[in-house]
Formats: C-alpha cells, sequence, structure tokens
C-alpha cells in the first residue's frame, strides 16, 4: 500500500479524463485486498472501464473479484447514473409525500438526471456516502467520473447543490405559505422584463417546465441539503484520502498544481500524487551518462540509435518531473508508474499495476 | 472560399489538442483563414504555449509572421458563448444587463440542462446559419471535449429541440442541428493512438457520431511509431538493449493489431509519434505530417 495511504477507509482517486485512474483505483483496490483487507471498488463510468478491467459481466450490483492472491476481498461496482439518481429523488420524494411519477417524468428533470454537469458526481458521492454508512468495507476506493479538470469533481456538486440552496429556485416555486405564485411574485418584483427575455430565448414552453421542475424539486430539497453536507463531512474528514492520477506532460502536471492548491483550500487531503505512463517499462532511466558516449554516430547500430532517441527523449521530459517534484513533493507522495508491458485492460494487467505501486 | 466546421474529438489523453492545433496550422498554411477554438474555462494551449492570455475573441498564434494573421486561436467557455448569443438577441444594452445581472439567469446558466453545450454548437454553426456576429473565418477547428463530453456536446441541439418542441429555442436548436448533420459544412475527426482503449472507444465515439449526425468522421492513429525490421530483429548482447527490443516488438505487434481492427470500416490518417517535449515543435511536426493528408 502507499504508505501515504495505510490508514484511509475512503481513497478518492481523481484526475482528468484519459489518465488511467479506473486501472490506478482498481490497482489501489487490488493492493489492499492482498494486504487482507475487504475492498470496494467503485466507478461511475458511462464507458464501462471498470467492467472491462476487472472482466465484470454484470453493472448492476457489486461482484466479488476472485484471484489467488487476494487474501482480503475485492469488490467491484459501477454506478449507474440514471438509476442512483433516481432512487435518491424516489427515497427524498416519497419522505416528504411527493408526487414522484410527476418528477420522474419531467423533461428538465430527465435531462437534468443525466446529462447535466454535475450529476455524475453528485450520484458518485451519493453512492459513496451510502455504502460508507453500511460499513460492510475497510475501505472504498471511488473513481471519480471522467471530467475535464481534476478540480470539476470537488466543484459540480456544489453547483448543483447551488441551485436547491439559493433563493432562484423559490422564484419558480407554486404559493407556499405566502400564497404568491411564480408569476405573481416577478411581476410584483419588478422582474417582469427579465422573464419575458427569458421567454423570447427559451420559449414558453421552456419556461413552464422550468417552473414544473421547481415546483417539485422543493419536495426533496431538504433531503439534498442534509446529503450534501454529509458527504462533504465524509470527504475532509480524516478517513477520506484523494489521490490524484496524471499522465506526464508539462500540462497536466500544471494542473496537479494547481489542482492540489485548490484542494487544500477546501480542507480535503490530498495524500498522493501518481504518475502514470511515466516512461515504457523497458528504458533505464538511471543509467550512467557515459555509457550514452558508448555509442557513436558511426559503429551504433539500428536498435542502439532507436534506444538513444527514446531514452533521451524520456530524459528531456524527466527534467519537467524533476522540478514539478521538487515543488509537490512537500505536499504529498509522489509516485512514477512507468507504461507497462502490455495494456492494462484485465485482471492481470491490474495485478501488474499493483506490483508497481508497491515497488 | 466554402466554409468549413472541423470538430476534433477522442478519448481523454491521446492529443487531441495537438493533432487539432496541427490541422488548423495546416489549413492556414494553405492560404485559408483559419481559427483554432478550445472548449472550456481554462485554456490548454497558453500553458502549452506560455502565452499571457487566450481570449473568447482570440489571438494570434505564436510565432508564424508568414501565416499574416490567418490562424488565430480563441477559448470558448459555454456561458460566454450564451451570453454572446443573448446579447445579439436582446440587442438593448440595458435590457442585457438587467437580463444578466439578475441571480435567476445566473443561476438559470450553471445549471439548466445543455444549455452552455447548446451556444457552444450555436456559436460555432453561428456562420453558415447567419446568426450572432459574424465569424469570419474559412475554417474553424474545435478542439472539442473527450468521448462522453463531446457526445453531450454534439446531442445538446436535438435534445433541446426534442424537449422545447415551440418557441425560438426549439427553432434554433433545429437550425443548429442541420449544420451539424451537413457534411458539405462539417467535418469530425476522432484521434486515437495504438493502444486498446483509446482505439476502442474512439471506434465507439466515431459510430455514435455517425448515428448522430449522419457523417462518417475520418479517424486518426496519432503516436504510430514506424518500427524499421532491422530494429526488431537485430541481435545484442546489452541486457537493456534486448528488453528494450522486447518492448518495441510488443509495440510492433500491438500497434498492427490495432490498426487491422480500424482498418475493418476506416482508412485512418496515421500520425507519427513525435520524440520532442515542446508543444510548438510537436504542432510542427505534425502539422509535416499532415500536409500529405487531404482532410
Amino acid at each position: 500500500m502507499i504508505s501515504s495511504l495505510t490508514s484511509a477507509k475512503v481513497i478518492i482517486c481523481v484526475g482528468s479524463g484519459g489518465v488511467g485512474k479506473t486501472t490506478v483505483a482498481s490497482a489501489i483496490a487490488f493492493q489492499a485486498a492482498e494486504e487482507g483487507k475487504k475492498v470496494l471498488v467503485l466507478t461511475v463510468d458511462p464507458a464501462k472501464r471498470l467492467k472491462t478491467t476487472m472482466g465484470l459481466s454484470d453493472t448492476e450490483d457489486m461482484v466479488q473479484i476472485k484471484h489467488p492472491s487476494l487474501t482480503g476481498e475485492l469488490w467491484a461496482a459501477v454506478i449507474d447514473n440514471k438509476k442512483t439518481f433516481d432512487d435518491f429523488v424516489r427515497r427524498a420524494a416519497a419522505k416528504a409525500g411527493g408526487n414522484v411519477d410527476r418528477i420522474l417524468k419531467n423533461r428538465l428533470y430527465i435531462q437534468l438526471s443525466t446529462t447535466l454537469s454535475g450529476s455524475q458526481e453528485f450520484t458518485a458521492v451519493e453512492k459513496l456516502y451510502s455504502v460508507y454508512e453500511s460499513q460492510k468495507f475497510d475501505l472504498i476506493v471511488l473513481d471519480t467520473p471522467p471530467a475535464q479538470h481534476a478540480i470539476d469533481f470537488l466543484v459540480a456538486p456544489q453547483k448543483l447543490s447551488e441551485l436547491f440552496n439559493d433563493n432562484i429556485a423559490k422564484w419558480f416555486r407554486e404559493p407556499g405559505t405566502k400564497g404568491v405564485g411564480i408569476f405573481t411574485r416577478l411581476v410584483q418584483t419588478g422582474t417582469k422584463q427579465v422573464m419575458k427575455a427569458l421567454e423570447n430565448l427559451t420559449g414558453s414552453e421552456f419556461i413552464g417546465e422550468l417552473a414544473d421542475f421547481f415546483r417539485d424539486v422543493e419536495k426533496w430539497q431538504t433531503r439534498l441539503e442534509e446529503r450534501t453536507s454529509a458527504v462533504h463531512r465524509l470527504l475532509v474528514g480524516e478517513q477520506s484520502h484523494f489521490v490524484l492520477v496524471t499522465s506526464f506532460d508539462e500540462a497536466k502536471l500544471h494542473e496537479a498544481e494547481q489542482f492540489s492548491k485548490e484542494i487544500r483550500k477546501g480542507g480535503y487531503r490530498l495524500s498522493a500524487v501518481i504518475i502514470n505512463r511515466a516512461y515504457p517499462s523497458g528504458l533505464r532511466m538511471n543509467v550512467t551518462p557515459g555509457l550514452d558516449l558508448q555509442f557513436s554516430a558511426k559503429s551504433s547500430t539500428d536498435l542502439e540509435r532507436a534506444y538513444m532517441k527514446t531514452q533521451n527523449y524520456y530524459r528531456d521530459r524527466d527534467q519537467i518531473f524533476e522540478k514539478f517534484f521538487i515543488r509537490m513533493g512537500r505536499e504529498a507522495q509522489v509516485l512514477r508508474l512507468p507504461e507497462l508491458e502490455s495494456d492494462v485492460s484485465d485482471l492481470g494487467g491490474v495485478e501488474k499495476m499493483a506490483r508497481e505501486l508497491k515497488a | 472560399m466554402t466554409m468549413e466546421i472541423i470538430f476534433v474529438t477522442g478519448k481523454g489523453g491521446v492529443g487531441k489538442s495537438a493533432v487539432a492545433a496541427a490541422l488548423a496550422m495546416q489549413k492556414a498554411q494553405s492560404g485559408r483563414k483559419t481559427l483554432l477554438v478550445e472548449l472550456g474555462r481554462e485554456s490548454f494551449y497558453q500553458n502549452a504555449l506560455n502565452l499571457s492570455a487566450v481570449s473568447y475573441h482570440g489571438v494570434t498564434w505564436p510565432g508564424f509572421p508568414q501565416l499574416e494573421g490567418r490562424f488565430t486561436l480563441a477559448l470558448w467557455s459555454g456561458p460566454e458563448c450564451l451570453k454572446e448569443y443573448a446579447l445579439y438577441l436582446l440587442k438593448i444594452e440595458s435590457l442585457y444587463r438587467l437580463f444578466f445581472e439578475n441571480p435567476v439567469t445566473r443561476t438559470l446558466i450553471q445549471v439548466a440542462p445543455a444549455l452552455p453545450e447548446l451556444s457552444i454548437m450555436g456559436k460555432a454553426t453561428s456562420g453558415p446559419r447567419r446568426v450572432g456576429p459574424a465569424l469570419n473565418y474559412d475554417t474553424i477547428v474545435i478542439d472539442a471535449f473527450a468521448t462522453g463530453h463531446f457526445m453531450a456536446l454534439l446531442r445538446a441541439p436535438l435534445g433541446m429541440a426534442e424537449a422545447v418542441r415551440f418557441g425560438p429555442m426549439g427553432e434554433q436548436s433545429r437550425s443548429i442541428n442541420k449544420v451539424l448533420s451537413n457534411p458539405e459544412l462539417c467535418k469530425y475527426v476522432v484521434v486515437a493512438f495504438p493502444e486498446e482503449l483509446p482505439v476502442v472507444e474512439g471506434l465507439e465515439l466515431a459510430q455514435d457520431i455517425q448515428q448522430t449526425v449522419g457523417i462518417k468522421p475520418t479517424l486518426v492513429m496519432n503516436r504510430w511509431q514506424e518500427i524499421s525490421a532491422s530494429v526488431l530483429q537485430e541481435h545484442s548482447d546489452e541486457e537493456y538493449l534486448q528488453r528494450f527490443q522486447r518492448h518495441l516488438q510488443r509495440l510492433e505487434q500491438r500497434q498492427n493489431e490495432l490498426l487491422a481492427l480500424v482498418k475493418e470500416n476506416f482508412l485512418p490518417v496515421m500520425l507519427p509519434q513525435i520524440f520532442e517535449v515542446d508543444f510548438s515543435k510537436v504542432v510542427t511536426a505534425l502539422t509535416a505530417s499532415l500536409s500529405e493528408v487531404k482532410l
């Protein structure tokens, strides 16, 4: 286990798309299960990458992954975004005695629950929280949804809850206790023009749906707020550790530094930065410089020249890493993983990556 | 000159931005007035090229005076696109202020389904639709989002047209969709590199795009390593060279397998692995490789 993560009960793997978050999350979980823990790796993944990687045939529920070297238990689950969101709404609305079907059929709700930025992140932490509450696992590793930027994961649920926290939602709601409806209110407060402009842009049908939506949403608003703050407490708690997975290029490393600042500002714990596929596994990165001199242009063979070209390239890249390491090394444990000999697209690959994490 | 809009997408980490930049550079070199657009809040190119800023209205791509301002780089965010469109539609500045400084609108923009995506697509297609402020470019290359986010972007006008059947927003959505489905105007490029997941996801994405807009995307196989037979077969006594050779042999085998898979449905454009760390050098080298290709 990565030393900075030994005490973790929740590990959240964040990072922008295409950096290998899913495989790293799986490898961390695999390693912990090898050490005897009961581990769940959890992912929201439209591309069903975890499914491929872990060789799962079923995405519905938790599935146990068997492997001879696991002394503990390794479980995996792919979060169904729409289902988790619907389940949450159903529970919340039922508690408040609302008409669940009408919410689930609202066209805006349908869009909101599946395509809206923030909904995947919301369902990810929602599922994480409910599994954590069940206390069935020693460790839960969350592979966060693919995002453009690592920070999106933390920003998105906030954005979503603003919709409900903000007084805005009240604008669109039915009378409530004060007996003032949306259009009355708008006229009263003198923003008729705004509504008119909005209608010009979107059409009156859209505004109607919007009003319906907010009216229904009120029923699960409190529950959502409660949940959001409980999840926040979990994520900033000392049992939760963030791991940033990044690929090796200057822009991505720059983003990693920004992210580390942001995450600390938010009170979260960034424990490790994993630079994935930093160099091909066969390449010697620490050769003595003198060795290179043995290859003179004339005497060297095609293979030697190919090796030199590749090595020079990765060495140039390594200077970028050195700079990064000096700046980041104090903040979090920094690890470099080589590009593995074969694609990590099955359990064998995950096992190999787990070995690299140990090394 | 006919206008063209080229969307570049692919799985994250495949080198979309470098390929999009090379493509735009090539278009500019061929005499077309070209705009390279990146989407989102933050600029990737700004860091990669050490620029002081990349703005909504665009800056000149650095280091190529011979292009005489034909190569512009811009950063579009959803809210900015929406704002511009709303200002164009509302016309009156004070009404626009009232509109945008209103908390109702601010929240709406943040959360309303697909509104930012719709605005981006609206702006991208504003030339052929003759709606909104003029975009005077012959070619617009959009360094678009990766797989899932790109499909959300592409489907936004379609989804909105279905959700809002009447009114201006529905109409706009339908007209955007028409442009996105017009092969004379729009081209789609899916970038992959020779590894299993990028290729498999890229092929699925290409299929999704074709099903959504009816246009078959061009598939780009990026970071292809041409390995000579002598390098693969040569005997060496050095253990590390043997290991390196095995690495190349595996790479060669994987490359060929994945290329065969791609070739079942596509004639891919091949781009070489560039052994350069500096981003602008990578773009220059890729542009040279692209010059033999017609896209």
